[in-house]
């Protein structure tokens, strides 16, 4: 038989891509972009105040941050393939390339993520974030920021994708997705002091790096801290033989204008190397999560090939 | 007091262990099972049970994690990390709760086995070795025949019908020589079709009749190469399964269920399967032509704009059918393409159908409401399940042949006629299967060769027709 060419992997991925476009106007997809506005605000007013200025409002509030990319990220992508399963298994039949498939998913999320973190700095904007004026990695300090919410997002849209493959109705795919936001909030390694093998597994999370890298980025290890003075000023009335020592302490700071200096200085006891404000650890941090983010890709694309063996 | 509670503390598990396996084994004698000694192997016996009841998958989770835990027991545990032995004791905690749901499952089964009411499932959680005495030792309880292996047991055993002859390869056309299509259904092997030979030519029609459960979608799917079967399947000359990267590309199967992305234009529907599927040297002119042809044909013109969502079922039906149809297949099959379709715009979708097998196409349809469209339809195959349980072909021949053959005035009766009794049919198959093999037989027989009158024929061989049936 003369052997007829039929559309190749990057004409499929095309045909896909438009169709993934137009969804996005016709199946309502384009509601993530104003639901992600509506989270970052309601995050953003509650944590945003004190972010990128004292340490603990920064790991706050970049833990905060880093949450409203994982739950963007995984709403945007958790349901997409298995809710067209069956879809898939006629067309795969029909002559689809799992890769074209997945390739036109890859780049739908990836603009859905690029407008996502859009929205995202937007709002912290407006709700007045002090973003770090200069940054690690470009001049801008906000540029460093939006890539990393990004990369956390968009990580986050290729871990749910993942799922979304690998289970074969939406019904799991909701049950499995609690799961997944748990383990990726309790090993982000931020609130939760894990050692030993809790910590590796940390390593395997989408929010450990992201984290990591907001807080670098946010020059944590160079913020004042307040946990410190503020734990002293609880105790000011404490009298000791008829007098005040740490009210006096505290006058004493506050009238010489060392209060700063001491809220400096603590915070130099409390830097993390995780944090370092260097290029090395921020790109490490930004590999990481590429890493992870193919890691999902390659997954995704072994799981779709079962798609064949689905029961009717 | 300390010295007791330690005795007991250490003798009552091996005690529990010990009356369990010897009132089980007592159950697996009763049981029929071959190899009651598996009473006495942790993992094995519950396996035996579970199986001797026909619940091998059951059998087997629930074996293997008993066989974990009994494991476990002799195990101390080798990290001083206390997350560790926590995470390790909460895994086992788990499996611990899965075996348990599945033992009730399968004591549940040992119950409607032994006749006793489920009330029974009390004593056995905390004492499982006191009903497993009673039912093994007790000659008052004797497991009961209860039928309820029917489906688990279903194409486990083809029944001894003789097979109708293969069918020589055409060069035009379509030929199906199927020996057998099974599944591997956890440890068995089922038959889902057995021997099946038919030859279509081009530009036919075909009904492919049967009831529920007969392999019809089996069938189909063993035709186009999607599942495959130990078969030959040749269209106009060349071989389905070898050629299958090419060659399906040339068949077109509409499923049972509508699969189509509802949030996307009619137009773009059609027009994105005719780009998927058709060769790439069709230019984009032509392509657009065909698309346009397709959606023409089946009336889809208007308002080809719209969003499939907006559309009716019998619209979406057409559209389904479009995507493949803008192939312009060589081979078309369409699985119940008017179910939940009135009968006129089921007849107008059945008229299409006939305009494009008139093109010299071959096109293959199940439907469950035949006769309000069969005298469009040039022939029919009419697939049985025999008493095994698995599909054969009943009889393949024109809509008159069908009717003359099962004594029958509509496809509906012939339906009937093949369906089990259970089922509401006159459980006819494997009498009808053994008929049409012998039929076959007679007609490929040389001229000179004339069948013994002394030997009993396949059809009577099988089960004959009671009163009432026809002759």
């Amino acid at each position: 038989m003369k052997k007829e060419k039929h559309q190749g992997r990057i004409s499929q991925f095309g045909i896909y891509l438009g169709k993934y476009l137009r969804m996005f106007v016709y199946q309502n997809d384009w509601k993530v972009i104003p639901m992600s506005a509506i989270i970052a605000g309601v995050v953003t007013v509650v944590v945003g105040s004190n972010m990128f200025v004292t340490q603990e409002g920064t790991l706050t509030g970049t833990f905060a941050l880093a949450c409203v990319c994982l739950w963007n990220g995984v709403f945007n992508s958790i349901q997409v393939v298995c809710r067209e399963r069956a879809i898939l298994k006629r067309e795969h039949r029909a002559g689809l390339h799992v890769s074209s498939y997945l390739g036109a998913h890859m780049i739908y999320q990836f603009l859905l993520c690029l407008a996502q973190t859009g929205v995202t700095l937007f709002v912290c904007t407006m709700a007045s974030v002090a973003f770090p004026r200069t940054g690690i990695i470009t001049p801008w300090g906000i540029v460093d920021v939006g890539i990393t919410i990004f990369l956390i997002t968009y990580a986050a849209d290729l871990m749910a994708l993942m799922v979304s493959c690998i289970v074969r109705d939406t019904t799991t795919a909701m049950t499995v997705m609690p799961f997944v936001l748990m383990f990726q909030l309790i090993f982000s390694g931020g609130f939760f002091g894990l050692s030993g093998t809790a910590e590796k597994i940390c390593n395997l999370t989408v929010s450990k790096w992201g984290l990591d890298s907001l807080c670098a980025i946010g020059r944590y290890n160079e913020l004042p801290m307040v946990t410190l003075w503020n734990t002293i000023f609880k105790f000011k009335d404490i009298e000791i033989q008829g007098q005040k020592p740490l009210l006096d302490l505290i006058r004493y700071a506050q009238d010489n204008g060392y209060r700063d200096q001491f809220l400096l200085w603590s915070g130099q006891y409390n830097t993390k190397p995780n944090y370092a404000a260097s290029v090395e650890n921020v790109l490490h941090n930004w590999g990481m999560i590429a890493l992870l983010g193919v890691v999902f890709v390659i997954i995704s694309w072994i799981a779709l090939h079962s798609v064949d063996r689905d029961k009717r | 007091m300390t010295v007791t509670f330690n005795l007991f503390d250490s003798i009552y598990p091996l005690l529990s262990w010990l009356l369990f396996s010897l009132g089980l084994w007592k159950l697996l004698i009763k049981m029929k099972w071959k190899r009651p000694w598996m009473a006495c192997i942790p993992g094995l016996r519950t396996f035996a049970l579970a199986s001797a009841m026909d619940m091998d998958r059951e059998g087997v989770i629930c074996g293997v994690l008993e066989l974990i835990l009994f494991v476990d027991s002799f195990l101390q545990p080798a990290v001083a990390d206390s997350r560790i032995v926590a995470a390790y004791s909460i895994l086992l905690l788990v499996l611990a709760a899965i075996m348990i749901i599945y033992e009730i499952r399968i004591f549940i089964r040992l119950t409607t086995v032994m006749g006793v009411r489920k009330v029974w499932i009390l004593l056995w959680i905390p004492f499982s070795w006191f009903p497993m005495m009673i039912f093994g030792f007790s000659p008052k309880f004797q497991p009961k025949s209860i039928n309820f292996t029917e489906d688990w047991q279903a194409g486990t055993s083809p029944a001894e019908i003789s097979a109708a002859s293969g069918v020589a390869a055409t060069t035009s056309g379509l030929t199906v020589n199927l020996q057998e299509r099974t599944a591997r259904d956890f440890l068995k092997k089922r038959y889902l079709l057995k021997d099946i030979s038919l030859s279509i030519p081009n530009g036919s029609l075909v009904l492919l009749l049967g009831g529920s459960g007969s392999g019809k979608t089996t069938f189909v799917n063993a035709i186009i190469g999607y599942e495959k079967a130990k078969a030959t399947v040749i269209l106009n000359g060349h071989d389905v399964y070898r050629e299958y990267d090419r060659m399906k590309y040339r068949i077109g199967f509409v499923p049972q269920q509508n699969l189509i992305r509802m949030s996307d234009t009619v137009e773009r529907t059609v027009g994105d399967s005719a780009k998927l599927r058709l060769p790439k040297n069709v230019s984009n002119k032509d392509r657009r032509t065909r698309v346009e042809e397709v959606m023409d044909l089946l009336g889809l013109t208007a308002g080809k704009e719209g969003l499939v969502a907006k559309k009716s079922g019998g619209q979406l039906r057409r559209i389904s059918i479009a995507q493949e149809l803008v192939s312009d297949p060589e081979l078309f099959i369409l699985d119940e393409p008017d179910s939940g379709l009135d009968g006129v715009i089921a007849r107008e979708i059945f008229t299409k159908l006939r305009g494009i097998a008139d093109e010299g196409k071959i096109v293959i349809v199940i439907t469950h409401t035949p006769d309000r469209v069969i005298d469009l339809f040039d022939k029919v195959i009419v697939l049985g399940r025999d008493s095994g349980r698995v599909g054969r072909l009943a009889f393949y021949g024109t809509p008159d042949e069908a009717r003359e053959f099962f004594g029958k005035d509509s496809m509906e009766g012939i339906v009937m006629c093949v369906n089990r009794q259970e089922e509401g049919g006159e459980g006819m198959a494997d009498y009808y299967i053994a008929k049409y093999a012998e039929l076959t037989a007679l007609k490929n027989a040389p001229p000179t060769q004339t069948p013994e009158p002394e030997t009993p024929s396949a059809a009577e061989s099988a089960e004959a027709p009671k009163e009432g049936d026809p002759a």
